[in-house]
């Protein structure tokens, strides 16, 4: 049923897509903590914590797309 | 839109074995069966622990004392020692509760027994434990500030009220998606993997999972931390 394939792709998309963004942010992020965690060793801790707490605001983004993708393959019968 | 929620409806009962037992008309899931287990686990240890309480801790009682500790410390650096001892139990509950329940997929034969699974891993646990957490912040906004908790709603400017009010709305929301996002699809790709090659291969998924399991906890624990200091923060 082509149906079925349609929803496939937007499956495949939907979690595909809504990775690419918040990838992109969490190298970012990562990147000048680990900068500054070099520059600073002593505020290593404190970058940590605010490190975790970005990290999880993108990461979020990207359960959302899961979630969609999750919902798309439900549909499939 | 029907149908949406019957797909999220599937999604979140993929792998949902059949209720383990009905009391008085209740179903009874085996998520519910799990969390009764990790309740056990933890007041039994929590008991076995603090029975004969010594000055000189040693053992359990010192394992126990250091969870403790670390959690106080790192509540401390998110809201101040003061705050973080007035609502240490809440938030210290709800680390070790997430916590234990994220690694109840470790358990062997987790998902194949029919009483046995990872709660997180259904919608209903994750918006249930977000839920707490919204209630909880409202509540001590309340109780710390009185009517004037209200007032955070209309700043800065008034006009900017719907959206404040859709803000208290999606924190409970993303709390619930991120925890049961992250548990359940580290389950499915452990689940997948394992079907695939069942020897080795998931074993990367299985260290990936503790490594979640620990950092997901940790995520809920602080932005619970973080709303309860943003609510019951004084303006001075």
């Amino acid at each position: 049923m082509p149906l079925n394939g349609i929803i496939a792709i937007a499956a495949a998309l939907a979690i595909g897509l809504s990775t690419i963004g918040p990838g992109l942010g969490q190298g970012k992020a990562a990147s000048s903590a680990m900068e500054a965690m070099g520059r600073q060793p002593e505020a290593a801790g404190e970058i940590r914590t605010s490190l975790i707490l970005a990290l999880a605001f993108m990461e979020a983004l990207t359960i959302f797309g899961l979630l969609i993708a999750f919902m798309l393959v439900g549909n499939i019968n | 839109m029907n149908k949406l929620f019957v797909g999220i409806a599937n999604a979140a009962e993929a792998g949902h074995h059949a209720p383990v037992a009905t009391i008085f008309g209740i179903e009874i899931s085996s998520y519910t069966t799990s969390m009764w287990l990790v309740m056990a686990l933890l007041i039994g240890v929590s008991f076995l622990a603090t029975r004969d309480l010594k000055w000189f801790a040693s053992g359990l009682q010192n394992f126990l004392e250091l969870v403790v500790e670390k959690l106080l410390n790192f509540l401390s650096e998110v809201m101040g020692e003061e705050k973080a001892r007035k609502y240490f139990p809440y938030l210290a509950t709800v680390f070790i509760f997430i916590l234990v329940m994220n690694y109840c997929s470790l358990l062997p034969g987790s998902g194949t027994i029919s009483w046995l699974t990872t709660p997180t891993s259904t919608l209903s646990v994750t918006v249930g434990l977000a839920l707490c957490t919204f209630s909880v912040t409202h509540f001590f906004g309340i109780k710390e500030k009185g009517l004037s908790y209200f007032k955070h709603f209309f700043q800065p400017y008034p006009f900017l009220f719907p959206l404040n009010i859709v803000e208290e709305i999606v924190k409970p929301l993303s709390l619930s998606l991120r925890l049961f996002g992250n548990i359940f699809g580290e389950k499915m790709i452990g689940m997948t993997l394992f079907s695939m090659i069942p020897l080795i291969v998931p074993l990367p998924a299985y260290f990936l999972g503790i490594l979640f399991g620990a950092i997901q906890a940790y995520v809920f624990t602080l932005l619970s931390a973080i709303y309860i200091h943003t609510a019951t923060d004084g303006h001075h």
